[in-house]
Formats: C-alpha cells, sequence, structure tokens
C-alpha cells in the first residue's frame, strides 16, 4: 500500500503552527479533542477534500478527549499525518497518537512549565523590578522563540522519525527533562531567598543612655542576616511547602493564612 | 490620576488579547506583561514594572498545575492591581498586589465556569459534522477563545471604568491595613515558589536546592548566575546519564563476548 502522499513538507509545517490553535476550543467534556481536530483540519481537507463524509466522519473521530502539551503536539500531528498520507485510517493512527498524549504532555510540562517558564520569568522579573523597561517585552519574545523552536523542531522531528524511535526519544528527553529540573531547583530555590520579603521590625535599646552619646541599637534582624541571610523568607517558603506537599492545604487558604499572618504581625510591630 | 475612555477601551483590548493568548500558550497572561500594557496605555510605565515583577514573582507557582486545572488569574494583579497603583497614591506595587487577589481568585472561578459552558461544544460540533458544515465546525472549535477575548476585554474595560468606585472603596482602607497588606505582599511569592517545588523536587534534587539558596543568599549572584552554576550540574549529570546508558550496552557486550569464550 503506498498511499496518497498528497502532503508535501509545507503542510507539516502548518500544522505544526496552528498547535497554537490546540485549546482555542477548551472545554470540561473533551479538553482538547476540538482543537485537536482544528490543528488538523486543512492537512485533513487536503487528504480527503473530494470526499465531505470522509473528512466529516476524520474531525468526528478526531473530536474525542485529548489533553497534551501544545508544545509538545507537533511531534504527535506529525507522526499522525504521515501515518494518514500513507492511507492509515482513524483506527490505526489512534493508537499511537493516544499513546503519546501523556508522555509528551510529562515531559513538555516539566520543561516548558517547571523550568523555561520560572526561569525567564524570574530574570525579566527582576529586570523589571530594576527598571529596565524593555524586560517584559524581552520576556514575551525570549520566551515565545524558544517554544517555536521546540515546536518546530518536535515537527519536523515527528515527521522524519515516524513511528520507531519513540522509545528512545523518551529515554533521551527523560535526561533532558532531569537536567532541566535541577536547574529549575536551583534558580527557584535562589528566587525564594531574594524575592520573598520578611523583615523582622523589632529592635531595642542596649546599654545606658549617655548624654550626647547615641544609644546602641540591637537589631535582630541584622542579627540573622548574620547568621543565615533571608532565613525567615526560607523558613516560610519550606512552611509553604510542607502544607501544599503533606497536608494538601489549597492555595486560597495559603493565600489567606499569609495576608491573615502578614497583617496581624505587622500590626504588632513584629514584621516590618 | 483620572482614566479616559479612550484609556479604558485601549486597556480592555489589551486584556483580551492577553486573556486570549493564554489559550494560545504564548506567555501574555503573565503579570509583568499585563501590566506593561497598563503602564504604556496610562504613561506610568516605571509602577506598571514594579506591581508587573511583584505580580509575576508572586503567581509564578499559580500557574502550574495538571492540564485542565485552573489557577488564580494573574489578570487580578497585572490588570487590576496596577491599575490601582497607577492611578492611586495611597496604593503601593507591594499592597496592590494582596488588594487585588480576591480579583484574581473571582476570574479564576470565571474561567471555570467558561469551561463548564463549553462542556456541550464538542455535541454542536458533531452536529454540524453531521450536517458537513465545516465552517459551523470551525466556529465552535474556537469559541472558547473567542469567549475568552469577550471576557478580557468586560475585565479589563470595566475595571478602568469604574476606578472611581474602587478608588472610594481602597480610600476607606485604614492605614495599618495597608501597612500590614504590604507586608503580606512580601510573604505572598513564598506561595508561588512552595507550589512549584511541590511539583518539581524530586529528593535527587535537594542539594540544588540548597546551592540555589547559598547562591542567592550568601554569595548574592544574580539569577542568570544562579542558572548557569545549576546549569553546569545539571550538564554534569546529562553526561553521566549517558555515558552510563553507554556503559551499560558496553557491559553487555562484554558479557556476550564472555558467554562466547566459554
Amino acid at each position: 500500500m503506498t498511499g496518497s502522499n498528497k502532503l508535501t513538507k509545507r503542510d507539516y509545517t502548518k500544522t505544526t503552527l496552528r498547535a497554537y490553535f490546540l485549546q482555542n476550543g477548551f472545554n470540561y467534556s473533551n479538553y482538547q479533542g476540538l482543537g485537536y481536530a482544528l490543528v488538523l483540519f486543512p492537512a485533513l481537507q487536503k487528504l480527503y477534500g473530494n470526499d465531505p463524509d470522509r473528512l466529516a466522519q476524520e474531525l468526528k473521530d478526531n473530536c474525542e478527549f485529548y489533553n497534551t502539551n501544545p508544545n509538545m503536539l507537533p511531534f504527535i500531528t506529525s507522526i499522525h499525518l504521515a501515518m494518514a498520507d500513507s492511507g492509515m485510517k482513524y483506527d490505526e493512527t489512534r493508537g499511537i497518537k493516544m499513546a503519546l498524549m501523556g508522555p509528551l504532555a510529562g515531559i513538555g510540562d516539566s520543561l516548558s512549565q517547571f523550568c523555561l517558564a520560572p526561569l525567564f520569568s524570574t530574570i525579566f522579573a527582576s529586570m523589571a523590578m530594576d527598571g529596565i523597561s524593555i524586560a517584559p517585552i524581552l520576556f514575551l519574545v525570549v520566551m515565545n522563540l524558544v517554544l517555536l523552536t521546540i515546536k518546530l523542531v518536535m515537527g519536523g522531528y515527528g515527521r522524519k522519525l515516524g513511528t520507531s524511535m519513540i522509545d528512545k526519544l523518551s529515554t533521551k528527553m527523560g535526561a533532558i527533562s532531569d537536567a532541566a529540573g535541577m536547574i529549575g531547583v536551583t534558580v527557584i530555590a535562589g528566587l525564594a531567598a531574594t524575592f520573598v520579603k520578611m523583615k523582622v521590625a523589632i529592635t531595642f535599646a542596649a546599654g545606658e543612655i549617655e548624654a550626647g552619646a547615641s544609644q546602641s541599637v540591637v537589631d535582630i534582624q541584622a542579627m540573622l542576616d548574620k547568621v543565615a541571610p533571608a532565613l525567615l523568607p526560607v523558613l516560610y517558603t519550606m512552611l509553604m511547602y510542607y502544607l501544599i506537599k503533606k497536608k494538601n492545604v489549597t492555595t486560597y487558604w495559603l493565600v489567606l493564612i499569609t495576608v491573615i499572618l502578614g497583617v496581624v504581625l505587622s500590626c504588632l510591630g513584629i514584621l516590618g | 490620576m483620572e482614566i479616559t475612555i479612550v484609556q479604558a477601551l485601549l486597556i480592555g483590548l489589551w486584556t483580551a488579547f492577553c486573556y486570549a493568548g493564554m489559550l494560545f500558550g504564548i506567555y501574555t497572561n503573565r503579570c509583568i506583561v499585563l501590566s506593561f500594557g497598563v503602564g504604556v496605555i496610562l504613561g506610568d510605565i516605571p509602577t506598571a514594572l514594579q506591581c508587573g515583577a511583584i505580580g509575576e514573582l508572586a503567581f509564578m507557582g499559580f500557574g502550574v498545575g495538571a492540564g485542565g486545572t485552573v489557577p488564580p488569574n494573574p489578570i487580578g494583579p497585572g490588570i487590576i492591581g496596577t491599575l490601582m497603583a497607577v492611578t492611586m497614591s495611597s496604593v503601593t506595587p507591594e499592597s496592590a498586589l494582596p488588594i487585588s487577589i480576591p480579583f484574581a481568585v473571582a476570574i479564576q472561578f470565571l474561567q471555570t465556569a467558561i469551561y463548564t459552558v463549553r462542556a456541550g461544544a464538542p455535541e454542536s460540533a458533531a452536529k454540524a459534522l453531521a450536517e458537513k458544515n465545516f465552517g459551523k465546525f470551525r466556529r465552535v472549535a474556537n469559541m472558547t477563545v473567542i469567549l475568552f477575548a469577550v471576557v478580557g476585554f468586560l475585565l479589563g474595560f470595566l475595571g478602568a471604568f469604574s476606578m472611581d468606585t474602587l478608588s472610594r472603596l481602597v480610600e476607606m482602607i485604614p492605614e495599618w491595613l495597608l501597612n500590614g497588606l504590604t507586608v503580606a505582599g512580601g510573604m505572598l511569592p513564598a506561595i508561588g515558589f512552595a507550589m512549584i517545588m511541590s511539583v518539581m523536587l524530586k529528593k535527587e534534587f535537594i542539594p540544588f536546592a540548597l546551592l540555589g539558596y547559598i547562591c542567592a543568599a550568601y554569595l548574592g549572584l544574580p539569577i542568570i548566575g544562579i542558572a548557569l552554576v545549576g546549569a553546569v550540574f545539571a550538564i554534569k549529570h546529562y553526561n553521566e546519564s549517558e555515558k552510563v546508558a553507554a556503559g551499560v550496552a558496553a557491559g553487555e557486550v562484554q558479557e556476550v563476548e564472555h558467554d562466547d569464550w566459554i
């Protein structure tokens, strides 16, 4: 079976770029299902355009539940199109489409959400803190260039590779995602120490009051800083981590607790 | 400071674009981006940058979650909070963050509502396909993003338009509370970082958390420096894991040869 081979490289690239539309129809019954069909629409139209019944059926089949990472999607759609273009029916492509959904969501999320986004967001947020006006634009440009590159590489890879090498790719991606995680954890820990602000406002006078000389003051925060700088922010972040991870406290409660705690401690003059 | 109707409309359009961009995955629905637009439109970029940076760090972790879960929305601090900080002298970028949190949570519920309302969409899509009406199918498949744009516009426009009312409400907040909220604003980022850590931190990554703390607190390295120090160890780990994989393969070969000798 030679198949139709109607699709050109351009069709693959177009489908890759349409990965941006994956969530255009997001809803709570089939998640990205409508989006998946929408992403494939022009390519499927080219394949089955002269047979409206077949096209409608393919689109309908592709509307079933789907949920993956948009940046990894081109890998899946490229393989899917390669198979469809060689004449395979949806039933035959469905297995690989569904098998790739979960693993690629995991790899894609740890790469984009947990590594790239926090990294760039903090780099450019700290630039913005320093008053560099271009920082937000740089954030958008850099983030999107990297994500677009991932999409194009994934799409091209899927088209070339076909279905044979997925296992090898996923072991390699595991190491990449681990490395990404390491950088991410280092950066986030550094950020927690830098950007969470908690300072003890209590100071008390020490020594005798002498006329003409300023009284020496014991500043608790300065003492803390000598032992371990940023100790309170780190301890508070660890407390939040503990509550999320071990006690399953939701963010609503954490936000509420933090706001109340901040106000109370500030009123008592402990933090400032 | 007064907001003109044109400015309110522009803020509405900007919010619509950014909110819809969240579905495209182009990272426009982030505090740093949202508030920058508000700063440009209202002509106060320095305040907007501060608001954006503070909100960005606090909300960074709130975007984390398994696919489909909805976090508190950065439009709260990014649009509403920035509007307050720019127009009201009593609101600082630090206190704008906690004041705008209720909006972030309200928008979160709104978003969940949109996804739920759209749960019937696959039904209408199937109907359109049964009629071979492909144009209608595409409209249905794009409807969530269109709703996002409409809701985003309304949020931005109404937020800017009703700033007078909001400012009267904020003026009623006593000073001790504003001071307290500023302190709370400094503590809120801890939640975001803890949320990211709760997803990322595996046991074998704990030394890296320590590394990051030492680099930031004791050595005072800038963020890019910290990332590079982390990258050194990450690359080392990656190379070693490749070597281990190669070693395992080589070991197998040797064993086979050994069998041959016997």
